[in-house]
């Protein structure tokens, strides 16, 4: 059995290394030390399971499960965590698996012989307790079967036409399965609606022009092209563009 | 799989607290001990009765016997009537619910009273000249009641108040440990020496000692002050620790030689803070980052700064865990030195700047 090691200490790492190994016939092919490492490693070596670790800078353990199932074949995960007050109950009643740390060894064996995948219901399920952090610090995208990750800070705007939200960032375009209502809901304190199909982050947010007599667009700092405000989206975002300036 | 980790998860994880006294001050009458003890007070009370007056005509005897079975009816249909009523008054407030217990107690025995007289005067049909002990006995009786009413009733509100205050001073104190000492610091810990102890032995023990000081100046009684020499050392045990964890994502530039060793200092004021710029700040942030402590001596005046990096981006609902330890901290600098000790935070971008400050004491060297 292959697996993937997430953890951002090494010591952790180096542990659950000599106990998996100790375990007979597990094979350690990769450790990551964050989110994004855990799954550019995951591309490259096809773990069965991964050993996540819940707490992780950049990107928390729950938020790269949440990428990694959006994979064709997504390894099983098992959380781990030192400590996590509310968390625990919501784990178990979502059938998901994790470890305490530090991890016994045949609890480590025996959670290895039953790993099982993570879906995303379970994912926004457990993301919705109180320790967690409720928001993903990135977008993620499928492209040809590999993840594509863009950081929310280089997103300018998301666009729903009648089947795909597409997302402008710093580095081109991704279309993307989320609905524009749920990322509304997600990040809504830093993207605003602007009209019906769009979200513009607010930090890029640069002015207000007249497109024609009566309606309204935005200009969005890095990009050319122009959003149309929508009548009933223009008391709030003129709003906003007074709140910044000042 | 899914109890894979549920006895540990039922542990540490849903168990819900529910407070062992409840909010009703009236004791809860159906319960047999309760019951036991009122005959026990009501037949002490007959005792008294009984040995109270000065000329008897019968044997005192006889007299406890008489007065017994009055006052443990008196007594026990109070309790059943209580017993029952609880749940009722349970509703009312305070006030309320003790004036209409107290009422209860004088109906009923003032009913018992009635039926006493009405029953001896019917088996003594004969002898109706004595029917003018009526109003002497009736007065005597609700005198009586009134009197041991009002002290039970008021025994049980202070004994409540006393539970109550009990309690309460308890869940302070498990509050207060818990906000100078965080779980995941203890784990984290505790994983960190595991990993240490097969292949560092050396380190793994100097880590428990660490933490084991850690944790001697965590329990302490943090009303005290200690010199500033012992807080630096407490602070520095506490980011040896850590350092092991996070290795060179944590690293520590100390500038405190301005500062007199001798100074005196709140007990564990400053290991909290730095947990908390680890916590909410380093170990967000991918690289990790350094913390800077700067101190320096003004005008008798101590001011300790510590810096620390914060990720650029966080979420609303994550400023405010760290209110606890800073509140707490805040509230004992002044406690101790009024309106001078101070602390102030302050964000900048992605800096957090905390500031304290507190006039110089010079600890005071025992001969």
């Amino acid at each position: 059995m292959n697996i993937l090691i997430a953890d951002d200490e090494p010591l952790a790492r180096s542990r659950l290394k000599r106990l998996a190994e100790e375990s007979g016939d597990i094979h350690v092919v990769g450790e990551a030390g964050d989110g994004k490492e855990t799954l550019l490693l995951c591309e490259k070596t096809n773990p069965d399971v991964i050993l996540l670790d819940i707490r992780m800078p950049g990107m928390n353990g729950l938020e790269t499960a949440y990428h990694l199932s959006h994979l064709d074949n997504p390894p099983a995960i098992i959380f781990t965590t030192a400590f996590s007050e509310h968390a625990l109950a919501a784990f178990d009643s979502n059938a998901v698996d994790y470890l305490l740390k530090p991890i016994r060894q045949d609890r480590l064996a025996q959670a290895l012989k039953k790993a099982r995948t993570v879906n995303r219901a379970q994912l926004i399920e457990l993301s919705k307790n109180d320790d967690a952090d409720h928001t993903r610090s990135h977008i993620s995208a499928q492209i040809s079967g590999n993840i594509y990750l863009v950081p929310i800070d280089e997103i300018y705007f998301f666009q729903a036409d009648q089947k795909y939200v597409t997302v402008r960032h710093k580095q081109g375009e991704v279309i993307i399965d989320d609905s524009l209502k749920s990322l509304e809901e997600e990040f809504g304190d830093r993207f605003i609606r602007i009209h019906r199909n769009a979200l513009v982050a607010k930090a890029h947010l640069d002015r207000l022009d007249k497109a024609a007599p009566g309606q309204w667009s935005v200009k969005i700092r890095g990009v050319d092209d122009k959003l149309e405000v929508s009548r009933r989206h223009m008391t709030i975002v003129r709003k906003l563009l007074k709140n910044t300036a000042k | 799989m899914n109890n894979l980790s549920s006895d540990s998860g039922k542990n540490s994880g849903s168990n819900k607290n529910t407070p062992i006294v409840d909010d009703f001050f009236l004791p809860d009458f159906c319960n047999v001990q309760m019951v036991f003890s009122v005959i026990l007070i009501a037949e002490l009370l007959s005792i008294i009765l009984t040995l109270a007056p000065l000329d008897t005509n019968g044997t005192r005897w006889e007299e406890l016997g008489v007065i017994s079975l009055f006052v443990q009816w008196v007594a026990l249909i109070s309790t059943g009537v209580l017993c029952i009523a609880r749940a009722w008054l349970k509703k009312l407030n305070d006030t309320l619910a003790a004036t209409a217990s107290y009422l209860v107690l004088i109906s009923t025995t003032t009913i018992i009273s009635e039926i006493t007289y009405w029953t001896v005067r019917w088996l003594t049909v004969a002898e109706t000249a004595r029917i003018d002990w009526y109003s002497d006995f009736l007065w005597r009786n609700l005198g009586i009641s009134a009197i041991v009413s009002a002290v039970a009733l008021r025994y049980f509100y202070v004994q409540h108040q006393w539970a109550h205050n009990l309690e309460a001073k308890s869940q302070a104190r498990i509050q207060a440990l818990q906000s100078r000492i965080r779980p995941h610091f203890l784990f984290n810990s505790l994983n960190t020496i595991a990993s240490l102890t097969r292949t560092q032995p050396a380190i793994a023990e100097e880590a428990i000692e660490d933490l084991a000081d850690l944790f001697r100046g965590t329990l302490a009684d943090t009303s005290y002050e200690v010199s500033l020499s012992d807080e630096w050392e407490l602070a520095r045990r506490y980011l040896h620790i850590e350092g092991l964890r996070m290795s060179e994502r944590l690293r520590v530039e100390w500038q405190v030689n301005d500062l007199p060793e001798d100074a005196l200092i709140p007990q564990l004021t400053l290991q909290p803070l730095l947990e908390n710029a680890i916590y909410h700040g380093l170990e967000h942030i991918l690289g990790g980052g350094t913390i800077y402590i700067n101190g320096k001596l003004e005008n008798d005046l101590i001011t300790i700064t510590i810096i620390n990096p914060v990720p650029e981006y966080t979420h609303p609902s994550q400023r405010t865990g760290n209110q606890m330890a800073q509140e707490n901290i805040k509230q004992r600098l002044s406690a101790v030195y009024g309106s001078k000790g101070k602390l102030i935070a302050e964000q900048t971008g992605n800096q957090y700047q905390l500031t304290i400050q507190f006039p110089y004491t010079q600890i005071q060297v025992r001969e």
